[in-house]
């Protein structure tokens, strides 16, 4: 894909402190439940206590970080908004599924009802800013955000002013215990700051909702630029490697979606290969595996470029950086099946 | 009928989930939509269930729905009048 586009502005809701205050002295967040959660902010400054009242978890994070992208980026009319979910609200979803099954599909609250869909988040933004332009949400899996994304672009080249782009998932025990039965978690409790050390089947779970404004020109306030993508199904490790040569020049730092998981390591360890002497770093022990993590990839590279700074105390194993880091490439997947490569540089 | 608008006061705070809101807060006679406690058209949807939830009453009719859902007295005086003698 040859568009170019531009983050102007970016929030994320994590289970690190990437929503308020400063991420480079922020603690890293650490687990031994293999579970991360979101650390969830103060809504009421964003949402009205009438409409608060009846969302979920899952609605509140990904309404508040939408407003706070919308904010940071400075733009006044949003346009199109489109989002990627795998689950959506799964805290609806199972409260709706409960009652039919108790009250004998027969009383059911519609509020569960009605939020448990995918889009109810677009629709929330679309009521709170007004928006009237296209929207749509993406519910693809491993691929939903990146859906969305190249949505966005295909939208910002057909002259689209700007996107409000993101991503949202949570975690429930319900689904957390229906997902450690089919192998997504490791069978024993792992800390989350030895993920990479830990070699054996299955992740660490995680959540999390992460909004991007998106233009198609640069302005003095633009974040970064994103200048290559690159998805892949299915592929075989030579499509992959194929696929990451295609990105190889002058990049200053990969970001991996590295999980853990001995399954899918081998995919990994092609870009020891082909990008030998490059520095790398893993970002799932701080926002945990789940269908739109590499949103969080995304919001991590873009914060890097723009800051030109690492929340070194996130990284233990961070190693000497080049002193500018001009352009980075993401690469994720999903459970081996669901590969995403995405270059982000410097503006 | 005291202990009736009292219990449905607390039914519709917990349905409802008006957090900052309490019992006694809710005048008998105030308009649930709108003025008052500012509820909405979902609201009413929800208060039919706690109807059929809680009491076992089905309102069929929308339009009886609009003249029973006007404030917790007369939501009472509905609740009431479907009781067995």
């Amino acid at each position: 894909m040859k568009v170019k586009c531009y983050i102007q502005g970016m929030a994320a809701i994590s289970p690190q402190a990437t929503f308020e205050g400063d991420v480079f002295s922020a603690p890293l967040v650490h687990t031994d439940s293999n579970l991360l959660t979101c650390m969830e902010p103060d809504y009421k400054p964003f949402i009205p206590a009438n409409s608060l009242r009846r969302m979920t978890r899952l609605l509140k994070m990904g309404l508040t970080t939408a407003l706070q992208s919308i904010r940071d980026s400075g733009v006044e009319a949003i346009g199109p908004i489109v989002t990627g979910t795998g689950k959506g609200s799964l805290q609806d979803t199972e409260k709706f599924i409960r009652e039919i099954e108790q009250y004998k599909e027969t009383a059911l609250n519609p509020t569960p009802f009605i939020q448990s869909t995918y889009n109810s988040v677009n629709g929330l933004i679309a009521l709170q800013v007004k928006g009237t332009a296209y929207n749509n949400t993406f519910v693809h899996r491993g691929f939903s955000f990146e859906n969305a994304l190249l949505d966005s672009m295909m939208l910002l080249a057909e002259g689209a002013p700007n996107t409000l782009t993101g991503a949202l998932e949570e975690m429930t025990a319900e689904h957390f215990y229906i997902k450690s039965r089919i192998g997504f978690w490791k069978s024993t409790p792992t800390d989350s700051r030895q993920l990479y050390v830990q070699q054996s089947p299955g992740s660490i779970a995680g959540e999390g909702a992460t909004f991007f404004v998106l233009t198609g020109t640069p302005t003095a306030h633009s974040k970064a630029a994103l200048t290559g993508f690159k998805m892949l199904y299915k592929p075989t490790e030579a499509k992959v490697a194929a696929g990451l040569a295609e990105f190889k020049e002058n990049v200053d730092l990969v970001l991996t979606g590295r999980n853990g998981d001995s399954r899918y390591e081998h995919f990994y360890r092609q870009v020891d290969t082909l990008f030998p002497g490059v520095p790398q770093l893993p970002f799932k022990h701080l926002c945990g595996e789940h269908d739109t993590a590499g949103a969080f990839g995304m919001w991590l590279a873009a914060q890097i470029l723009h800051t030109q700074q690492v929340p070194a105390q996130w990284f233990p194993m961070l190693e000497a950086l080049p002193a500018n880091i001009n352009r980075i490439l993401l690469y994720n997947h999903f459970y081996g099946e669901q590969h995403t490569m995405i270059v982000l540089e410097r503006v | 009928m005291e202990d009736l608008k009292s219990k449905l006061k607390a039914q519709i705070i917990e349905a409802l989930n008006l957090q900052d809101t309490k019992p006694e807060d809710i005048d008998d006679n105030a308009p649930l939509f709108g003025e008052g406690l500012g509820l909405d058209s979902i609201d009413s949807l929800e208060l039919m269930v706690l109807l059929e939830r809680q009491y076992h009453i089905k309102v069929e009719d929308p339009r009886e729905g609009r003249k029973i859902l006007q404030s917790v007295q007369s939501m009472a005086d509905f609740i009431q009048s479907k009781q067995p003698a």
